[in-house]
């Protein structure tokens, strides 16, 4: 028994983490989400070099080959860090679905090419192929701005499509999150040949979707905890009524009550990923009850957490609003709370 | 991550399958299916209680000396009896204040004679105890208590009165928190003494609870003499002592297994109900199964920091808090499912589950403001596990 995280992993923990508060300080992050795109194009490169984009691509492609729990480890840590990257999309969503593509030359590149942190690829499910055409519009498209291609899925065939080619209409759409960004995507009846065949199946896409989803409610996670810590260290420093506002009763204990709700979520999660590595049945289940319990429990604590800072916590000038803003982005996408408790349902009890 | 327990345990596994089954007839189910008669529930939970302990299934850990099984501590031991028991729906034996309070705080505090008088038989069911903490004035703060004990000879004398004792009139032995010293200090005057209720000078008046028992009581002490010997650990140790205890109640009321077994029974009321096809219903079932699943790898992880004698820090200080507040969630949903059914009581025709469900729901509540209320446990937690600055003392008048 030894439930929790290997050493090895905990050094991965404590390497992201660094790399994250040398290189993506909440500077950087304030400075992506005041521009105009959002697009932080240095930062793909930069996890590249540190591994975190090839966590979960084989060896022989430059991945380390490791698993779901060390990407939930890489996505809790970026959502801790408020980092300006759609990890859950670009490293693991579209890596998992590209490995269940059929073997080739074009596979291992676009692997590859994720794993140096040269390539972003954006997987959009469901995509509206029909007769042979690409004709439709697709909303809330992960970094579409951005991105060197678009995995398309339907019925869990892959077509990759590039994104430079005539024929796709890219408009970013304003979100409330600033630190990622979506967009709406439309194409013009595009024939199907345009885009390249890459085989695939609907059982390897639906592993895939709930590991973005265990990303996102590690991202969520991260980004509550951090919420609670800065709020803590806030009500250790500031006083009112000539005393430390941590010791009103009414301050200590939303963050004892945060804290209570947000620390087994950590369990549930390490639990969730390791039986996504294991092959678990369970993990039908678990992956839509991980993601709406994790985003719920983030959703109230950075709405309590911003209110141990009182007025600053109303100002952009306090960082609070920003894992408010995080944990509300992860909320939504890929299914919210209430989507996803009826379909953890559906799996239990019919 | 490693969550397999090893084939080393696969005999005990066994072993404890074939007691299961071989004590069938008097096992006492955990969950909400077990109620009726009140003295024949008594009378089982007792027996049930001998067996296991005879067993080596309850005090695994108590040395042979006084009795137990002498086993070394091994959590993994413990969690593969504790997911047999579960699995075969059946309780692990009394949690009440004798086996999970009083004997873990006197191997630890007590006198050689005191563990070899005291134990095997608390253990056994045979002497049943009761806790004198809490008094009128003294709930939260609890070092403020003010019965006192004045030294006579070799004996003490005791007066003054203790309040919400459980048990008290079933009970044949007390352990209380006593002032012995008036000018020690708040916490410096304090002993832990045992005493036995049979005692001249004690007087108790059952309290009512909300549940319609009678558990709780009032204990009224007139001149009461106990021998001196009777104090555990030293006099003036009492608050160290007695709040070693407090850690074994936080523990005890925090157990996430029957919270389980409760959320199953919620699912199979729903089931029968048909109200699980109702996505309100579902919705906040799912709620309740996403904190009982957080919980029971909660658990997972507090094990394995015992196992690896690493500090859970703020981890172990939530398992209260939580738990105890979810138990009732599960109860409010159960009943909910029960519509109109959900207001009647034990002993009622139509009533499900020996009104277990009802009288749960309200012992729940007992138990979020018992054993320290939710709101001493948030300061707990906000002071020891965030490091958040206690209350200033106001200033004196």
């Amino acid at each position: 028994m030894d439930f929790g995280l290997t050493q090895p992993q905990e050094l991965l923990r404590d390497s992201i983490a660094r790399f994250l508060a040398q290189d993506v300080g909440i500077e950087r992050v304030r400075r992506v989400m005041d521009s105009e795109s959002g697009r932080d194009e240095a930062i793909h490169g930069q996890l590249g070099d540190q591994g975190i984009t090839g966590l979960l691509i084989d060896m022989d492609l430059g991945g380390s080959e490791l698993g779901m729990q060390e990407a939930a480890i890489a996505a809790q840590e970026i959502g801790r860090a408020a980092a300006p990257v759609n990890f859950h999309s670009a490293y693991v969503l579209a890596p998992l679905m590209l490995a269940g593509a059929d073997a080739g030359d074009r596979k291992n590149a676009l692997l590859e090419g994720i794993a140096e942190g040269s390539s972003l690829i954006t997987p959009i499910l469901d995509a509206p192929i029909d007769d042979g055409r690409i004709d439709g519009t697709v909303l809330y498209v992960p970094d579409a701005a951005w991105s060197d291609a678009f995995l398309l899925e339907t019925g869990g065939s892959l077509y990759l499509l590039d994104s430079s080619i005539s024929g796709i209409d890219i408009t970013p759409l304003e979100t409330v999150d600033d630190t990622r960004r979506v967009a709406e995507v439309t194409f013009a009846g595009l024939d199907l040949g345009a885009a390249e065949s890459l085989g695939g199946s609907a059982e390897n896409t639906r592993r895939a979707v709930q590991a973005a989803q265990i990303a996102l409610a590690a991202d969520a996670l991260g980004a509550a905890q951090k919420g609670l810590h800065i709020s803590v260290e806030y009500a250790k420093e500031r006083k009112q009524f000539e005393r430390i506002i941590g010791s009103f009763q009414a301050v200590k204990h939303i963050c004892a009550e945060v804290l209570a709700e947000v620390d087994p979520v950590q369990s549930l999660l390490w639990h969730t990923a390791d039986a996504w590595d294991g092959g678990s049945d369970e993990i039908d289940h678990l992956a839509p009850l991980l993601k709406a319990h994790a985003t719920d429990v983030a959703s109230n604590a950075v709405t309590m957490t911003t209110q141990v800072f009182g007025g600053m916590g109303f100002t952009h000038e306090c960082d609070m609003h920003i894992f408010y803003k995080r944990a509300g982005y992860d909320r939504q996408m890929l299914g919210n709370p209430t989507a996803l408790r009826e379909q953890a349902a559906a799996v239990m009890y019919g | 991550m490693d969550t397999s327990i090893g084939s080393e345990y696969n005999e005990l596994r066994e072993e404890v399958r074939a007691f299961l089954t071989a004590n069938e007839d008097v096992a006492v189910p955990a969950g909400p299916g077990f109620g009726g008669d009140a003295s024949q529930v008594r009378a089982r939970t007792l027996e049930w209680q001998k067996r296991l302990f005879d067993a080596g299934y309850a005090g695994r850990t108590i040395p042979q000396r006084y009795g137990g099984a002498g086993h070394e501590p091994d959590a993994l031991a413990s969690l593969v009896i504790e997911e047999e028991f579960q699995s075969a729906g059946i309780s692990l034996g009394m949690e009440s204040q004798g086996t999970g309070m009083f004997v873990p705080t006197l191997l630890h505090f007590g006198r050689e004679d005191q563990k070899q008088e005291l134990i095997r038989p608390t253990m056994r069911g045979e002497l049943i105890w009761c806790q004198g903490y809490s008094e009128p004035g003294s709930g939260s703060d609890l070092a403020s208590l003010r019965t006192s004990a004045v030294l006579d000879g070799d004996e003490y004398v005791i007066n003054g009165q203790k309040i919400w004792t459980s048990g008290a009139r079933e009970a044949d032995m007390m352990f209380a928190l006593i002032r012995t010293e008036a000018d020690a200090g708040k916490h410096g005057g304090i002993s832990y003494i045992v005493l036995s209720m049979d005692t001249p000078g004690i007087d108790i008046r059952p309290l009512m609870t909300m549940t319609g028992d009678a558990s709780f009581n009032e204990v009224f002490f007139s001149d009461v003499r106990v021998p001196a010997t009777n104090v555990v650990g030293r006099p003036g140790q009492g608050w160290e002592v007695g709040t070693y205890t407090l850690r074994y109640e936080r523990n005890m009321l925090g157990r996430s297994n029957a919270t389980e077994n409760y959320f199953d029974g919620c699912v199979d009321i729903l089931r029968e109900t048909g109200l699980i096809e109702s996505p309100v219903y579902r919705d906040r079932l799912l709620r309740l199964e996403g904190r009982v699943q957080a919980m029971k790898y909660h658990q997972l992880r507090l094990l394995t920091d015992m196992l690896k004698k690493r500090d859970s820090g703020a981890g172990g200080l939530i398992v209260k808090l939580n738990n105890c507040q979810l138990n009732y969630d599960i109860c409010a949903l159960a009943i909910d499912g029960m519509a109109e059914r959900g207001v009647l009581k034990r002993g009622s025709k139509h009533v499900r589950d020996y009104g277990n469900w009802q009288r749960n729901y309200m012992y729940a509540l007992g138990l979020i403001i018992g054993g320290g209320t939710a709101q001493i446990q948030k300061n707990i937690i906000g002071e020891r596990g965030l490091g958040l600055p206690r209350e200033p003392k106001p200033a004196a008048a």
